[in-house]
């Protein structure tokens, strides 16, 4: 959680690590699930909010957001 | 203020560029700063020579080898001539002579701002772990070889790919010990002994230019990382960065052991794990970036040489992009004619 709050997100999407240098680019989906985690929702809350929001089932939503998490681990983040 | 003459060496901004020109930048955009800069040049096709609107006036330099006394002598030449007040030495062969003749520069109102001898040594890449015995680094597994067969030895120790590196300059990556073999032969022909054989480590790459007083502050400090290099491993593209732990760790060096001057610390942050990798006792060749963001660290040496006031050290922002560029410049043969057969531009 500490890693993420310190990320630099513009409202494009792109993030900046400040730690390590590193940047990418995330979806609007990803935005949302980032925004959640930074604002510290749990993950049924984001969830939830991913399937309002870009009207997709909650199955689809929590598929969405295990591969968000895979890609925070993989770039050291989680 | 009084007007201030500086010598900068390392004015070959070629395509492994010495850091003179960033050096000499900086020191040009302090306001209140009223400088001449003098290029110290090795070579009458340095471009520094010919970039009047950083460099003011450039001296072809002896080189720094044997007793230094041509080389002390051709500096008070120039002192002579227009008045030297400081020299900063941007080049790693020069900066043990530096060292050595601190004292008498001195005497002859030639003031320098660098480490001591034992602190110079320190950071030899055969000595860091001095260093990482002290503060919180880790080195990776190192040997210091000096023969074939030390070498094999250390390569089946560490395991590999291993990289094999020279003691001031170079360093290549090794898959098998044939290529280890190679390349330890390629470095003694070039740089001598000993040879440094050490575990490839994983992670971000990340350095910092700072500036320690000598009584174990900080006068400054950047962290950037690099996002693009050259074929000759120069930053072509970088980025600011904030690492707490690394620039915790540089911290902790300038304190412990009371670093006097500008330095290089290279290292690769792997999570919680931070190896320190090199450091250079001098500015590198980036140095102009953090005058980019803020810390104008040759500007803020000089005001410390001199007990002029310094500002308290600055904060960056993370996040800040550096772009090297290309540009040229056309001009007549008359600096380039007085180079070659006076050694000085007019």
């Amino acid at each position: 959680m500490r890693k993420l709050s310190q990320l630099a997100v513009s409202a494009e999407g792109f993030v900046f690590n400040p730690a390590t240098g590193d940047s990418f680019q995330v979806s609007q989906t990803g935005l949302t699930v980032l925004d959640g985690l930074r604002d510290g929702l749990s993950d049924e809350e984001i969830v939830h909010q991913l399937a309002e929001e870009f009207e997709v089932s909650v199955e689809d939503a929590r598929r969405d957001l295990m591969d968000f998490h895979g890609s925070l681990k993989s770039f050291g983040l989680e | 203020m009084k007007p201030l003459t500086i010598g900068v060496s390392g004015i070959n901004a070629i395509d492994n560029p010495g850091p003179g020109i960033g050096v000499a930048r900086s020191l040009k955009e302090d306001a209140e700063l009223e400088v001449t800069i003098v290029g110290l040049a090795y070579d009458a096709m340095d471009p520094g020579i010919y970039m009047d609107w950083v460099v003011d006036k450039s001296f072809i330099m002896p080189y720094p080898s044997g007793s230094g006394d041509a080389f002390i002598e051709r500096l008070l030449y120039i002192k002579e001539k227009v008045g030297l007040d400081c020299v900063i030495p941007n080049l790693d062969a020069e900066i043990p002579l530096y060292i050595k003749c601190a004292r008498t520069l001195a005497e002859h109102g030639i003031r320098t701002f660098l480490p001591g001898m034992d602190q110079f040594k320190l950071r030899g890449k055969d000595h860091l772990g001095e260093i990482e015995a002290k503060i919180a680094v880790s080195l990776p597994r190192t040997k210091v070889v000096s023969s074939v067969e030390a070498l094999m030895e250390a390569v089946e120790e560490i395991g590999l790919p291993v990289m094999v590196k020279g003691s001031f300059y170079k360093a290549y990556r090794s898959f098998t010990t044939a290529e280890a073999v190679s390349h330890y032969h390629t470095l003694v022909a070039e740089w001598g002994y000993p040879i440094i054989v050490q575990e490839v480590v994983t992670g971000d790459e990340l350095n910092v230019v700072g500036l320690g007083d000598g009584e174990g502050h900080s006068l400054g400090l950047v962290g950037i990382k690099k996002l693009s290099i050259t074929a000759l491993g120069k930053i072509w593209t970088g980025v600011t960065v904030k690492n707490e732990k690394m620039l915790g760790a540089v911290d902790e060096f300038i304190r412990e052991f009371k670093w006097r001057g500008p330095f290089e610390m290279e290292c690769i942050v792997n999570g919680d794990r931070l190896y320190l990798i090199e450091i250079n006792p001098r500015f590198p060749a980036w140095s102009y970036f953090a005058t980019g963001v803020g810390v104008n660290l040759p500007s803020r040496l000089v005001r410390r040489a001199f007990g002029l006031p310094v500002a308290p050290v600055p904060d960056y922002q993370a996040g800040k992009l550096f772009v090297r560029y290309t540009y040229e410049l056309v001009t007549d043969m008359t600096t380039f004619q007085n180079a070659i057969t006076r050694g000085e531009t007019p």
